[in-house]
């Protein structure tokens, strides 16, 4: 067990070991990559630590970054650190987020979590800066550090305490409601080791990444993980990938990269949309590690990946899978090293009422994959609607003990006090336990996971519900399986008294607009006559009940 | 412009009603398309023109404009 230290001590002493190592390799498709050694990156770190001290940054600060992921991201989010402030990286918005959604939602955001800098592109200064001039706007200044000139690399100490908050991690929305996951240096470095044990890590390992840095599964697995264990990244902005897939797969071919964390979206996307031609010479043998985290796993789509890449020399024991979340840094539990995650087939009607039972029944069954044992620091129990554990196969929401927990929603101690009990984090997750591994098979919050984002039904039955032509209220928004691309999809039922054709494809039309307003893509809309949608006990329109219909088709789609 | 034939096959692709596809236009203006569905609205592009774009191609196009060239490019019709 190491001394508690800081981020930014960790990173120093990972540069004077070895200064020429590569910390960070930055691809694009197309062009040479930029490579940052550990000496090099922690240099430019201090010169714009420097720059952004003479800016007024101090220690505890909240330093927003709203930048796209490029190379010069990573030393200015090293910068802050090195000042003992707290980088909080957000998403680049999205050109269809409405602007008045997108100053309503930073302003709420800057209001619950002070944020103090904000750290942008001069392209959107005009956008900002309708946040910052706010009468009570906790927002000091903006900062365009990609234009600052850099001074001389003197020496940086870093004098925050490892207790200290060191980053804030956001939840995903537009809506100002997000909460902020505050981690200290001793979480995060606890964390890392303990995760680095689990997945077994060597120097020689390499992590190749297009994930996003404003989610915890960029920024703590594949960013804080390597810089803190001294191995390489390889990073590419997930625009990119997105747009062309095979980056991934060409940049772990080329860097010989071994591990790599994906959301299972991602699993059926690189199956079903990577181009053969792009793959020439791409040889995946050097992979240990592929792991499936942050949206439900499905077996499926590990079988689809392997059968596409296993001639490329992807082995089937590289399939991994981890549960995590960023109350408890990251991960909670991990599969073994060197081996698949397994695969149990268990009666859906059974788990339904509660209880994992085997079945081989094909059609009876639900295949649920296995999400590992608990890491290294990490306590996990299956509890019952009083709160008693429950045993080995039955179904019951999922706590977890950490060593490395987050310190409390940032300034929110009730929605704290909520979710965390008595030292347990209560996840909301349901699932079980069998021979020490875990299985999460549902969730009690209504939230829908697309692509590895959590949305929350609310802001987008909010946003449907003032389209012209749908009753106010009468609105529910849910998640659908997409089979396809192995996620969810976006559906709305909302209720309209527009009942000609005409009308009601205008009417559809703009509730896919008001979903793309707040960077939602509705994939299926309902529209409802008045009263059709069935209340839940609490009075208001059920998700789930509604849900139910409209898929056992009581109402055909528009 | 945008041809009659590319925007019919862009909106059946994404499942969405009649409405006007202009060259200004970013694919994040059209409704349904997103980053996921990015790939796929390509991919039934080239299976209606018969043609094939580079990966590279995809990643340069700016607007729907740039779209209509590249397929213009490739039928021989630009």
């Amino acid at each position: 067990m190491s001394l508690p230290e800081t981020l930014w001590a960790r990173w120093v002493r990972h540069a004077e070991a070895l200064p020429d190592a590569r910390a960070v390799v930055h691809w694009r498709a197309g062009e040479e990559p930029t490579t940052w050694t550990r000496r090099a990156l922690l240099d430019d770190a201090t010169r714009l630590a420097h720059v952004l001290r003479e800016h007024g940054v101090g220690r505890g600060d909240v330093c927003a970054l709203m930048l796209r992921h490029e190379p010069r991201f990573y030393p200015l989010y090293m910068a802050i650190a090195a000042l003992g402030a707290i980088p909080s990286v957000l998403a680049y918005p999205n050109p269809r987020l409405h602007p008045d959604k997108f100053v309503h939602g930073l302003s709420g955001m800057a209001q619950r979590s002070g944020l103090r800098w904000l750290l942008t592109e001069r392209g959107l200064e005009s956008l900002v800066t309708r946040v910052t001039n706010a009468e009570n706007s906790t927002i000091q200044g903006i900062l365009f550090p990609h234009e600052w000139p850099r001074g001389a690399a003197t020496a940086m100490a870093c004098d925050a305490s490892p207790d200290d908050v060191c980053l804030l991690q956001h939840s995903s929305g537009t809506t100002g409601l997000q909460k902020a996951v505050a981690l200290s240096h001793r979480a995060v470095l606890q964390h890392v080791d303990g995760y680095a044990t689990a997945i077994g890590l060597s120097a020689s390992d390499i992590v190749a990444s297009w994930l996003p840095l404003y989610h915890d599964m960029g920024l703590i697995a594949a960013f804080h993980l390597p810089l803190a264990a001294g191995i390489t990244c390889v990073q590419i902005d997930p625009f990119e990938w997105v747009a062309m897939p095979a980056l991934l797969l060409q940049v772990i071919a080329r860097e010989r990269a071994t591990l790599a964390w994906l959301p299972n979206f991602a699993y059926n996307f690189m199956a079903e949309r990577v181009r053969a031609e792009e793959l020439d010479g791409v040889d995946l043998g050097s992979v240990r590690m592929l792991v499936n985290c942050s949206e439900p796993v499905r077996a499926d789509s590990h079988a689809k990946f392997l059968e596409r890449f296993a001639p490329l020399g992807l082995r089937a024991d590289t399939l991994a899978a981890c549960y995590a979340m960023a109350e408890t840094t990251f991960a909670a539990s991990q599969t073994r090293p060197g081996s698949a995650a397994r695969v149990l087939s268990v009666d859906r009607e059974a788990l339904r009422a509660g209880r994992a039972t085997d079945t081989r029944d094909a059609s009876a069954a639900r295949r649920c994959v296995s999400s590992g044992i608990p890491i290294g620091g990490c306590v996990l129990k299956a509890v019952d609607g009083d709160g008693r554990e429950v045993a080995d196969d039955a179904v019951g929401e999922i706590w977890i003990q950490s060593e490395s927990m987050f310190d409390g929603y940032r300034n929110d101690p009730e929605k704290t006090a909520e979710a965390l009990r008595d030292g347990w984090y209560r996840s909301g997750d349901y699932g079980f336990r069998r021979g020490g591994e875990w299985f999460v098979v549902g969730r009690k919050k209504d939230v829908i996971i697309v692509a590895g984002r959590n949305l929350y039904p609310e802001d987008i039955e909010d946003a449907v519900g003032v389209v012209p032509g749908v009753l106010a209220g009468r609105v529910v928004a849910f998640g659908i399986d997409d089979e396809v691309l192995g996620t969810e999809s976006v559906c709305v039922i909302a209720e309209s008294t527009v009942r000609d054709e005409a009308g009601q494809r205008e009417l559809r039309l703009a509730i896919l607009r008001a979903g793309m307003a707040i960077d939602v893509t509705v994939g299926r809309v309902y529209i409802a006559p008045p009263r059709w949608l069935i209340k839940s006990s609490a009075g208001k329109p059920s998700r789930s009940t509604n849900r139910d219909r409209v898929l056992g088709g009581e109402l055909a789609a528009q | 412009m945008i041809s009659e034939r590319l925007r019919r096959v862009i909106l059946h692709e994404l499942n969405v009603p009649d409405i006007e596809l202009r060259d200004d236009m970013l694919a994040t203006e059209v409704p349904g398309w997103d980053s996921l569905t990015h790939v796929s609205v390509l991919a039934a592009v080239e299976k209606e023109f018969g043609i094939r774009f580079a990966g590279l191609e995809i990643m340069r196009l700016k607007n729907l404009g740039d779209l209509q060239k590249l397929v213009a490019k490739k039928t021989g019709t630009g």
